[in-house]
């Protein structure tokens, strides 16, 4: 569940900034002759709400739909209690409850005489909603995770304004580890700490505890840390979504080493394209590249494999997380960055 | 071993029940059905386990990272990433021919693989798993019991962390911080902070503690898949009369509805026996839905698991489950407070599991954030 900061922040994220997401979502909708578009939302599924309305729910699912015009409506099966909670941190959609908000969104649809409804990712809406749905209005679904990606790949300044600041956060978090722990969670512990102060809604860490041995990540705190081991901090603060990786030694030699390898990514990587091309990204000298990927917010999830050494990207992304795997000097890194942070409009002017 | 012991019931089960073949859908909300199986705490994307009576099961997963994690956490499960997660499983799902297999939880199926199925249809698998998540074996009681151990220890954490002038998100930094040490998975907590204008309990929402607060908390670690909690009140400060007055209020509703516990007996009457106090105080009204949600719940692969304590769910208790009572709720007095104990449901009575005290704790107001 979310159990860290959620509040409605007008500085950092404003009603105008969410107005002008839906009002190109229902532009699109429009264009494609549909009468809404209904996004699926729990904690793990949070992007695609999240895009549209700045709200992610801490517990339970909901559902959004988005008509041709209006507010989008939140239908959710969460207490009247509870959706004051909900006004309070997100003041960009009606709220409607109901036990069965599939029902709830049937019954809307019906209002407004709608005989096409897109569905982001229909084939991971739950069957109980659509079921619902349909109980109420023969409605033609289709799928609109196309539609929907198309106009989320648009990146706009406050999403980049706060991946940003999630990102500063996540860097900052990381000076709280010690290298020298002997567990994982004697690392991870203080690092979460720092990022839940800075008033991040989401942390999940996790460790490769060896390098030399391994750089698969888990999860488990009484993992014994080796000469070289990597961290990786996945974070969301207002609803942006970070993952950072970074590589840590406590012999001190290798540890500067890997301070200034960090550093350069830090400097090179925001201004670097999210266009899923390895060719751009920065690469120490004298590196060799294992493995890398590209991750973005995709569809309902806040962060997803989009491209890799075998998959080229299929859309844009309105921003990326680079994660690479190399070897310097003898040792394993891994690294994750943000990239594509770059100023919209000097993006538009570069490509 | 304990995977596999649950992996063992699950198959016995099905046998019981005709079936060929399970299908378990996942995600880290909703993990209890998939984790039965597959004993993998997921995290992001989701997840299905395909299970068949010969005793195969295997994890699909949509997410690299988590097949990548799946791999090291839980390496005797066959695992499979697939980017298509439903076109994938459906496949497989559909080599298997027109034989019995069951699906759940029917709410979250995702809708492709259903209508993939077509006119073969899905058995509905939510009653034979959900029993077999109710009462449980001797193992995950014992998983149980270890829980509560670091729930009382996070309560006393949260405890002392709270000072005047601390923000309601860094006392739940603290308690992070203190679970991840402590290797906890996961933690499901809410929080509230104020008198009586605070109705129920949310994310933190930047609250600055101040004297004379109530700060309420659901603390929930979950320590090798397994959820225990702990509600408890505590005041900044000295507690007032009608603080204090309320406060046995609640504990009287908490001891009355634990007192009720044994095989045999209801949900209902569990929360009938907490609402029968607050009724008698002229607060009957205050244990309706208007204010409150549930008197108590099922623990276990999931926080808020079945049985619901209402007074109109007529669940059997049988040993073997583990629950936990609280009579949680808004007081017009002194505003929303909470009290609860975990337990397992044993022959003779309750064994009850978190060991905190159960006292309105106060605050030193002169204790002052740094």
């Amino acid at each position: 569940m979310r159990h860290g900061l959620i509040l409605w922040r007008e500085d950092e994220l404003s009603t105008a900034d969410v107005k002008a997401r839906q009002a190109r979502l229902q532009a699109a909708i429009a264009a494609a002759g549909l009468d809404g578009v209904l996004i699926y939302t729990n904690h793990v599924r949070s992007a695609g709400v999240t895009w549209v309305s700045g709200f992610t729910p801490y517990w339970s699912d909901g559902l959004v739909l988005v008509l041709r015009e209006g507010l989008p409506i939140f239908l959710t099966a969460l207490s009247k209690r509870v959706g004051e909670w909900v006004k309070s941190v997100a003041p960009t959609f009606e709220v409607a409850h109901s036990p069965f908000p599939g029902k709830l969104a049937g019954e809307r649809l019906a209002k407004i005489g709608a005989k096409r409804l897109g569905v982001v990712e229909l084939d991971r809406m739950p069957g109980g909603v659509v079921d619902e749905i349909v109980s109420i209005l023969p409605v033609e679904l289709s799928d609109a995770t196309e539609l929907f990606t198309s106009v989320r790949g648009q990146a706009d300044r406050a999403e980049l304004s706060l991946v940003r600041m999630t990102d500063d956060i996540a860097r900052e978090a990381f000076r709280a580890g010690d290298v020298k722990s002997k567990f994982a969670g004697d690392f991870t512990g203080p690092v979460e700490r720092a990022v839940r102060l800075a008033g991040a809604e989401e942390c999940y860490m996790a460790v490769a505890p060896d390098l030399s041995k391994d750089r698969r990540f888990v999860r488990t705190g009484k993992a014994e840390l080796g000469r070289t081991f990597a961290v990786r901090l996945s974070m969301a603060y207002n609803g942006a979504w970070v993952r950072r990786i970074e590589t840590f030694s406590a012999v001190s030699e290798i540890g500067a080493r890997l301070s200034s390898v960090s550093a350069a990514l830090d400097r090179a990587s925001p201004a670097q394209p999210a266009n899923g091309s390895i060719s751009a990204f920065y690469l120490p000298d004298g590196a060799k590249l294992i493995d890398w990927h590209l991750e973005a917010p995709h569809g309902t999830r806040p962060l997803k494999v989009v491209a890799d050494a075998e998959t080229s990207l299929a859309m844009p992304v309105p921003y990326g997380i680079l994660t690479t795997a190399f070897v310097l000097d003898g040792e394993t890194i891994v690294a994750s960055r943000p990239v594509g942070l770059a100023d919209k409009i000097l993006r538009e002017a570069a490509e | 071993m304990i995977g596999e012991i649950r992996k063992k019931r699950l198959i016995e089960a099905m046998v019981d029940a005709g079936l060929d073949g399970l299908v378990l859908y996942g995600n880290a909300w909703q993990n209890d059905y998939l984790r039965y199986a597959a004993d993998f705490g997921i995290l992001e994307g989701e997840g299905l386990a395909v299970v068949t009576r010969d005793g195969d099961v295997t994890l699909y997963l949509d997410d690299e990272l988590e097949g990548e994690r799946a791999s090291v956490e839980c390496p005797e499960v066959k695992t499979v990433v697939a980017s298509n997660l439903i076109e994938t499983v459906s496949g497989v799902i559909g080599r298997l021919g027109n034989s019995r297999i069951a699906a759940g939880p029917k709410r979250h199926l995702p809708y492709g693989l259903a209508a993939r199925r077509g006119d073969l249809r899905f058995e509905d698998a939510t009653a034979l798993v959900d029993r077999l998540l109710m009462v449980k074996t001797a193992d995950e009681l014992a998983a149980i019991q270890g829980a509560a151990r670091l729930a009382d220890e996070g309560y006393a954490i949260f405890r002392n962390a709270a000072a005047v002038g601390k923000k309601d998100y860094e006392l739940i930094a603290e308690i992070e911080s203190f679970f991840r040490n402590e290797g906890v998975d996961d933690n499901f907590m809410i929080i509230g902070v104020g008198g009586p204008e605070v109705r129920g309990m949310a994310p933190p929402l930047g609250k600055v503690l101040k004297p004379g607060d109530l700060v309420t908390t659901e603390l929930t670690p979950c320590v090798n898949g397994y959820y225990v909690q702990i509600c408890r009140t505590l005041v900044i400060g000295e507690p007032n009369e009608a603080q204090r007055k309320v406060f046995g209020i609640y504990n009287d509703a908490l001891e009355a509805g634990l007192a009720v516990v044994r095989p045999g007996v209801t949900a209902a009457d569990i929360a009938r026996a907490e609402n029968d106090i607050f009724r008698a105080h002229g607060l009957g009204e205050y244990v309706t839905s208007e204010y409150t949600r549930v008197r108590g719940h099922g623990l276990g692969l999931f926080p808020d698991t079945k049985p619901h304590i209402l007074e109109d769910v007529n669940t059997v208790i049988e040993e073997g489950m583990s629950l936990i009572v609280h009579p949680n709720t808004y007081n017009p007095e002194i505003g929303y407070f909470v009290h609860g104990d975990s337990l397992i449901v044993r022959a003779d009575g309750p064994e009850i599991l978190t060991k905190t005290p159960r006292k309105l704790f106060a605050v030193d107001a002169k204790r002052v954030a740094a």
